[in-house]
């Protein structure tokens, strides 16, 4: 197992918080889950409020107003335990996304509108000066990206979601 | 003596195991602790069944699996003569079943992304319920190493950077060899410098 209270690199922070975004844009009141999530799972004194939320989220090097420091890692386990709590809450929908079986124009349809959230999400709270924003706001290059995020979401839900996920954001940078 | 069931549904997969408790254990009358039989049902596979080994081969190969998927890392896991091996392919994933019986050709499954994430969470629910106590092999579920990641970037990425800079550096290498270097002059001669030290004196 890993470390459940190691501090996340800046591309682990950066994918976690994209990560969030990603809830975001599949679930409209997604802001208001996440709230709510950290107080059903205990995290109210580390996130007391939705600013708080925002602040920890704004380490996050690709925001157009980022922050410096370091997030503590109890903070980072907190907002781990966050993301899979609302992948496991999403998992229906993911599901939809994810499955061949589904009809093509229905699942072409999902995967437009969450296309169009989360670009539209991107280009608010990024800096499109960086190179990454720019790929993810790119329609060509951002729907393999799309899809791995869902895909990451998917696979991070359920009971043994939390441990894999903190692995794979530990990873050093390649 | 009681024959415990527990059943892990998810929407595409179902997985249902057997088994006893282990009284000498000092396992509860509701915790399996000798797995007997289980089975697996995948949405359009045949169902699957097998020894304790093959769940075991299942729940490493396919937690691994999905752990690099995480990182980005498609690849093969359970080689040719493993129980179970899972690879990436066109359509999604790969699912290689071989029997332990002789004479029986392997079971190919193909999974989407759907059905893997339904298996995994199935595994999971099982390696972590607390009323079936078995001695589970433990996944790897470590930060990859720097080596296994870059597998992952194509190699026009991986290597364009250091190829553009070695061929920057020979390009400056080769314009420095080819301009002539102006050829320092030679200092005159200590006579020659006294005798027009001698005709400047006043």
């Amino acid at each position: 197992m890993t470390n459940a209270t190691a501090e996340l690199s800046r591309r682990g922070f950066e994918r976690l918080d994209l990560l969030l975004l990603t809830v975001e844009a599949l679930d409209l009141n997604g802001g208001e889950a996440m709230l709510w999530a950290t107080q059903q799972l205990g995290f109210s004194d580390l996130f007391p409020n939705r600013v708080e939320l925002w602040k920890r989220r704004c380490h996050n090097p690709l925001r157009r107003s980022t922050r410096r420091g370091v997030v503590s890692g109890a903070e980072t386990e907190a907002l781990i335990r966050l993301l899979c709590a609302m992948a496991d809450r999403l998992y229906p929908l993911l599901h939809q996304l994810l499955s061949s079986r589904e009809p093509e124009a229905l699942s072409q349809q999902r995967w437009d509108l969450l296309d169009q959230r989360l670009r539209d999400l991107v280009a608010e709270r990024m800096n499109p000066r960086r190179g990454a924003v720019q790929r993810m706001l790119d329609p060509e290059q951002s729907r393999p990206l799309q899809k791995q995020l869902v895909l990451t979401l998917a696979l991070a839900a359920g009971s043994g979601g939390v441990d894999r996920l903190r692995a794979s954001l530990l990873d050093p940078t390649p | 003596m009681l024959k415990l069931t527990y059943r892990y549904d998810q929407s595409a997969v179902r997985l249902v195991v057997e088994g006893l408790p282990d009284f000498s254990s000092d396992q509860g009358s509701g915790v399996i602790g000798i797995l007997s039989t289980w089975r697996l049902q995948l949405v359009g596979a045949p169902e699957l069944e097998g020894k304790r080994e093959h769940l075991e081969a299942l729940l490493l190969v396919v937690t691994a699996y999905s752990r690099h998927l995480l990182s980005g890392v498609a690849r093969r896991f359970g080689a040719e003569q493993d129980p179970v091996s899972i690879s990436p392919n066109a359509t999604g994933h790969q699912l290689q079943l071989r029997s332990s019986q002789p004479g029986v050709e392997p079971l190919t499954i193909q999974l989407d992304d759907a059905e893997l994430a339904d298996l995994m969470r199935c595994l999971d629910a099982l390696r972590l319920d607390a009323n079936v106590q078995v001695a589970w092999p433990s996944p790897s579920l470590q930060p990859l190493a720097r080596r296994d990641l870059s597998e992952s970037i194509p190699a026009g990425r991986r290597f364009g950077a250091p190829l553009l800079g070695a061929s920057a550096l020979a390009l400056v290498a080769v314009v420095a060899v080819m301009v002539p270097v102006q050829p320092p002059s030679a200092p005159p001669a200590a006579e020659q410098a006294v005798k027009e030290a001698l005709t400047n004196a006043p």
